[in-house]
């Protein structure tokens, strides 16, 4: 296997793509940095309408959250990963996440103020109270998804790299 | 009769890209048939009138995942090759072996969208359909039933996203200071 790489290298010289540390952090393609500019607004906006709108239509918090950010990704791909994960720390991405689930269940242990038990929608006293808190929790769950996936996605466009910055220089492949 | 033939071309479709995905050599254009795979399971759930499940496998399957798998072996030195992947004589039969198991298992399904299946014809399913807007106010029966009455393994389910997630950020960051 190892041999067949080796000679299919040989065969392909310059065909090699460049390794992590040669390329330039982020695209530099007009074309690419306009079009995400232009459209990340609208992508975020489906992403949020897919999570308030699961109750009507189809979608949920799931999707919604994964649409919403593929924004955050959008733009890595456009402006560099780095200055983004700078501005958006993994600390922040925790609270996010942490406050997604606590939406889930303070609506959850919400019920029981009303009398009722865990999850019991239908008591709360507004109108349409079961089918605001079943909105408010695929709310919490498009929050949960977007900050796994968002801290995901900044892990390994970043965090890989100052692992190979640690390694000694000229052992990092062979 | 005309949904038939699109449902066909998109079977096809999927064929195709899951064979080029196993048998194409650079890694990054397998990848992109990958995505291309899942594309079409998602194209597949809609004609079959699942949206929710179209718009997760269009999403999660064709976008993030081909997402973080380039972002994966982009870290990596990649070799860019024409040619296809060699298929040996033992493993080729292996996939005929499996392909021909689960493919006599077929004709056992119900015919899709029969009547007097399990699904259609049950209790609970029907309970949901004729209770699920009066009781949860919620017009999209799929979330009257995630939320409204499975609420408890949607919990469970968002507690599994944080804890991957938390259990990520761990992991990945003691290797940052290794």
């Amino acid at each position: 296997m190892s041999e067949r790489d080796d000679q299919s290298d040989d065969e392909l010289e310059g065909q090699l793509s460049r390794p992590g540390e040669e390329r330039p952090p982020y695209v530099e393609s007009t074309i690419i940095m306009t079009t995400v500019r232009v459209i990340a607004p609208f992508v975020l906006t489906l992403g949020l309408f897919v999570m308030f709108h699961g109750a009507s239509s189809a979608g949920g918090g799931f999707q919604g959250g994964v649409i919403a950010a593929t924004t955050v990704v959008m733009l890595g791909f456009a402006y560099g990963i780095e200055p983004i994960a700078a501005y958006l720390r993994n600390e922040q991405l925790a609270a996010l996440v942490l406050g997604g689930l606590g939406t889930f269940l303070l609506v959850g242990f919400g019920s029981y103020a009303f009398g009722g038990t865990f999850l019991e929608f239908t008591l709360y006293p507004i109108h349409h109270g079961s089918k605001y808190s079943i909105e408010l929790v695929e709310l919490g769950i498009g929050v949960v998804v977007s900050g796994v996936i968002t801290g995901l996605f900044f892990l390994l466009g970043t965090g890989l790299d100052s692992a190979y910055d640690a390694t000694e220089p000229g052992e990092e492949d062979r | 009769m005309s949904a038939e033939f699109l449902v066909a071309a998109v079977l096809v479709f999927m064929v195709g890209s899951a064979l080029a995905a196993a048998l194409l050599r650079d890694v990054v254009a397998s990848i992109v048939a990958f995505a291309g795979y899942s594309f079409g399971v998602a194209v597949l759930w809609s004609f079959l009138r699942a949206p929710d499940v179209a718009l997760t496998e269009a999403a999660v399957g064709a976008g993030i995942t081909t997402v973080l798998f380039l972002l994966t072996i982009a870290r990596t030195t990649v070799s860019r090759s024409e040619r296809f992947e060699g298929v040996s004589l033992r493993s080729g039969l292996a996939v005929v072996a499996i392909v021909v198991t689960v493919g006599a298992t077929v004709p056992a399904l119900p015919a899709m969208g029969a009547g007097g299946t399990p699904v259609l014809g049950g209790e609970v399913s029907q309970y949901y359909l004729d209770n699920a807007y009066d009781q949860t106010g919620v017009t999209n029966v799929v979330t009257a039933i995630l939320v409204g009455y499975r609420g408890f393994d949607t919990l469970g389910e968002a507690a599994v996203v944080f804890a991957a997630g938390i259990a990520m950020l761990l992991v990945l960051r003691q290797e940052e200071f290794v």
